[in-house]
């Protein structure tokens, strides 16, 4: 079981990654935390960025640790291939958070 | 003749009793699968000809067929129909059948529970039917939104049939589930290491996973939906707190994934047998896996984009739109790992081919408006049209119903050990692929034109009349095409010539038996070097039945299989699988009193149905175990094992994990919507908390810890320490039933209050559980059956005491914090 959940691990990330962007989302939009200035942006921003590069970090984090397995058996590198599956679609399913409007 | 004996033996211990007795207790899975798949083809004619009432209706404009409220009943029934129980039923069938014999295994890990699911889903089904001849089916649609299957807009019965009756049919999916989960990661042929599984094995494994996640929020929405509307909780209720989104939430979380859990072993069938009808190897098998579990993960992303257009801000229904675009990814995955087979092989167009192609065409067009219904302002315009309709169809007839049909004549031989008789395959399928393409491909014109789902009639001025009319006539050559595909299956069956072995000269181990299969699957298990075992030893099946492989000899009368270690495939322990036993369908049917009972809204006999089910559960585990330990036994190749009895890391105790899991979900589904509704819905905070309180909290805290101490004190002389833990568990219910009844507001009075009461059932319900369990494992010490080396139900005992322990702390967390708080 332990050797499935390493090989799911950076897909696991994503999900994390998903449900952090989406109840930060909601969150900030209940509280008005879109209305509150932060620097440049506003504080929802800020805090939907924050979440979303420290799930990017952890998605490379997690890529780094299976690099060595990425020539090992088959299991392992599915690992390190979904790993990198999981930054990427961390990276791309954040996007809308630079383009789209917040709360409306 | 060696063999011969083997056979005999074999037969004696693996077969059913004669005469009806047998055909109630059986438990083997080829007769469950076969069963599974029989029933869902027969729902699949049902929702087939209420397909061909709705089209009746909408050929011609201003149609006087049937009335609306007959039509709401007639799509409501061919979507919930073809859905619960015709596509799921028929990959659980296929997957029961097919999987022990892939793997090399002789039977699926829990036989009772397989028979189980299957008497629960013929009599969950039976109700929707029996309600749609009553005239009172469901009639608010397949997704059944609130408020219109509310008590106010439904008042009937019709919406409580749903909810009854699919939670039952739930009861099935939830146990192949946790079944096939455990099956493929512990019960294959020594050797088969986890990258030498079939794809098909892959593919199941990911389904399984999603079914014990995505399931959940479903059963929970439909408990709440059916506690709103028998006891006036307000869950789906604006004015007391509650959203009609919550519904649409629990309902797509777990309706998405169902697409891909629909999909999935329906792939799985295609990477099997195409690769076989090219005469060749599959391609790119780690890019397969990989493509797999990306989806069952990806796919769990997607849900809102069926909640487009409920005003829900723009940035939310970005982070959706751009997770549903991604999915096409994998999915192209696969789509080039098959041409690149094809490409690389001989192909030969033989029958299940010509179906796969059919799949290829539909399938692709589907998933190209689905990229393109993933896009926000496109789905905003096309929502709710004969456009979706069109897409959802191409989808899951391409998806599923064409590789289904490639893998009926495919494993057909398998099933019947015959040969076809006429070439009426080939006709029926340029009826079905000529008829479905004429029917939905209009469909998308006239969804485009602004033709919305659902309605039961339109005006010719709206200029959809030769559109529908085509897709009519469609419809009912595509009716032809299936009742010749069932002839010809007919045919198959009573006529056939008696069939070789492996025809399709295919290399997995399910054609390493004698066909129709034996009872026993195999007379002896093989070890296995490769992903293909039969290209590697082409007369591998005789040396089994000759008993040359493992386990090749019976002892005490005992079912055996092996289990192994889930990623080496190094051979475990044995495995003692229960016999034939009226346990299953005794339970189904003590449930079917339940169901009933609600539906009767005779509420208050209801719960004695649920003591009874606890009764026979009871009995039902008692009938397990052993009360002397046997040591080692020759398993063969000169290998001595341990059996079940005596083993740790047993099936029993995975399936706990998987049962956990799915539970946990749930709760974690409950936890979301008190989130969801305490930050979306109007009217919160609620007018009442709860009031401050430190001493149910204290008491909850002290059993919980108590629970956890004294449980891992057990051992098998430990009965101060099960009596400390099961009385720990007792506090922990009576705290919560104490915060419920004293603290809480009323829950009919405010959404806050009946979150809370569910919350807290939820955790008095596993508390009982868990102190039932451990007065169970007292009785097993004294019984002996707990005691020497036979540990395991200690261990899976303690992991429900556990998780009730925790689930019970959360509970009264969130019941007593926000008084606390505000
Ligand atoms: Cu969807």
């Amino acid at each position: 079981m332990r050797a499935l959940v390493r090989m799911s691990a950076g897909l696991i990330v994503w999900a994390i990654a998903f449900c952090l962007l989406y109840a930060l989302h909601g969150l900030g939009c209940a509280r008005g935390w879109a209305t509150i200035r932060f620097g440049e942006t506003s504080a929802h921003q800020t805090a939907l960025i924050a979440g979303w590069l420290l799930c990017i970090g952890m998605g490379i984090g997690i890529a780094v640790w299976q690099w060595p397995a990425r020539s090992g058996t088959l299991v392992d590198r599915t690992g390190f291939r979904l790993a990198l599956i999981g930054v990427a679609a961390t990276a791309i399913t954040g996007l809308p958070i630079f383009t789209l409007p917040a709360c409306f | 003749m060696k063999a011969l004996k083997l056979h005999q033996e074999l037969t004696a211990i693996w077969r059913n009793a004669p005469g009806w007795r047998g055909t109630l207790c059986s438990v083997n899975h080829s007769d469950i699968g076969k069963r599974f798949i029989v029933g869902a083809f027969a729902f699949f004619a049902i929702g087939g000809v209420l397909a061909m009432l709705i089209r009746a209706q909408l050929a011609t404009p201003a149609s006087a067929f049937v009335g609306p409220e007959v039509y709401n009943q007639l799509f409501t029934m061919h979507g919930s129909i073809m859905m619960f129980l015709f596509a799921i039923p028929m990959f659980e069938g296929l997957a029961l059948y097919l999987l022990p014999k892939m793997l090399g295994a002789r039977d699926m890990a829990y036989p009772r529970l397989s028979a189980l699911g299957w008497w629960c889903y013929l009599f969950g089904g039976s109700i929707l039917i029996v309600a749609m001849l009553a005239g009172v089916a469901p009639d608010a649609g397949w997704f059944l939104y609130p408020p219109l299957s509310g008590k106010q807009w439904t008042p009937g019965i019709n919406s409580d049939v749903w909810l009854l009756g699919i939670t039952f049919v739930e009861i099935s999916a939830m146990c192949a589930a946790i079944e096939i989960a455990v099956s493929i990661l512990r019960l294959r042929a020594p050797g088969m290491r986890i990258d030498r599984m079939p794809l098909f094995a892959w593919y199941l494994l990911a389904t399984a996973a999603m079914m014990l996640f995505g399931f959940p929020p479903l059963i929970l929405g439909s408990i709440l939906l059916e506690i709103e509307r028998a006891f006036g909780w307000p869950f789906y209720t604006p004015a007391l707190g509650g959203s009609p989104l919550l519904w649409q939430h629990l309902f797509w979380l777990f309706g998405h994934p169902e697409v891909y859990i629909i999909f999935l072993p329906a792939a799985g069938a295609v990477s099997t047998i195409l690769p076989v009808m090219a005469r060749t190897r599959i391609l790119a098998y780690g890019a397969l896996v990989a493509a797999v579990m990306a989806l069952a993960f990806l796919s769990f992303g997607l849900w809102v984009h069926h909640m487009f257009t409920t005003g829900i801000p723009h940035m939310a229904l970005g982070f959706f739109s751009a997770a549903s675009t991604l999915v096409a990814i994998p999915t192209a995955v696969q789509v080039f790992a098959w041409i690149g087979t094809l490409w690389s092989g001989r192909p030969q167009m033989k029958l299940p081919m010509l179906y796969l192609i059919g799949f290829f065409v539909v399938f692709v067009l589907g998933g190209l408006t689905g990229v393109m219904l993933a896009v926000v302002p496109f789905d905003q315009q096309a929502h709710d049209t004969a456009f979706v309709t069109a897409h959802l169809h191409y989808v899951l007839v391409g998806g599923f119903v064409f590789p289904m049909l490639a893998a009926a004549y495919y494993w057909l031989p398998h099933f019947t050990g015959r040969e076809r008789v006429m070439q009426l395959g080939e006709t029926a399928f340029w009826l079905i692929f000529v008829g479905f393409n004429l029917t939905f491909f209009m469909m998308h014109l006239t969804g485009l034109l602004g033709m919305p789902r659902r309605i039961d009639t339109y005006s010719d001025a709206m200029g959809w009349t030769w559109l529908n009319l085509l897709s009519s006539v469609g419809s009912f050559v595509m009716a032809f095409g299936f009742a010749l595909f069932t002839i010809d299956v007919g045919l198959q069956i009573w006529l056939g010539r008696h069939h070789r072995r492996n025809p399709w000269h295919a290399g997995t181990l399910e054609w390493a038996m004698a066909i129709p299969a034996p009872a026993y699957n195999f007379a002896s298990l093989p070890q296995v070097a490769g992903r293909d075992p039969l290209y590697d030893q082409p007369d591998l099946g005789v040396a089994l039945a000759r008993g040359e492989g493992w386990l090749g000899a019976t002892r005490h009368g005992w079912r055996e299989t092996l289990a192994v270690d889930m990623v080496t495939g190094e051979p475990d322990h044995i495995v003692i699988l229960p016999g034939n036993s009226w346990l299953p369908i005794a339970t189904a049917g003590v449930l079917a009193g339940f169901f009933l009972a609600m539906l009767a809204g005779l509420y208050w006999i209801a719960p004695l149905f649920l003591v009874g089910v606890g009764a026979i559960g009871w009995r039902w585990a008692w009938t397990n175990g052993a009360r002397e330990d046997y040591g080692t036994l020759p398993a063969g190749q000169g290998v001595a094992l341990p059996p079940s009895t005596e083993a740790l890391g047993t099936t029993g105790w995975w399936g706990s994990v998987f049962a956990l899991a799915a539970s946990a979900t749930l709760f974690a589904s409950l936890l979301f919507g008190y989130a969801f509704l305490w930050t979306v819905a109007p009217d919160w905070p609620p007018p009442q908390l709860i009031a401050r309180t430190v001493l149910e909290p204290s008491l909850a805290l002290l059993g919980a810890v108590l629970a956890i101490v004294a449980v891992r004190r057990v051992g098998p002389d430990g009965r101060t320490a099960l009596a400390v833990a099961a009385g720990g568990q007792i506090a922990l219910i009576l705290a919560l039933v104490l915060l419920v009844v004293l603290r809480l507001p009323s829950p009919a009075s405010h959404a806050y209050a009946a979150t809370g009461a569910v919350v807290a059932a939820y955790a008095i319900f596993h508390a009982t559980l868990a102190a039932t369990m451990l007065a169970f494992a007292r009785a097993r010490i004294a019984s002996g059956h707990i005691g020497g080396a036979r540990l395991g139900e200690l261990r899976i005992v303690r992991l429900w005491s556990d998780h009730a322990a925790g689930a019970g702390v959360v509970a009264t967390l969130l019941l007593a914090l926000p008084g606390w708080i505000a």
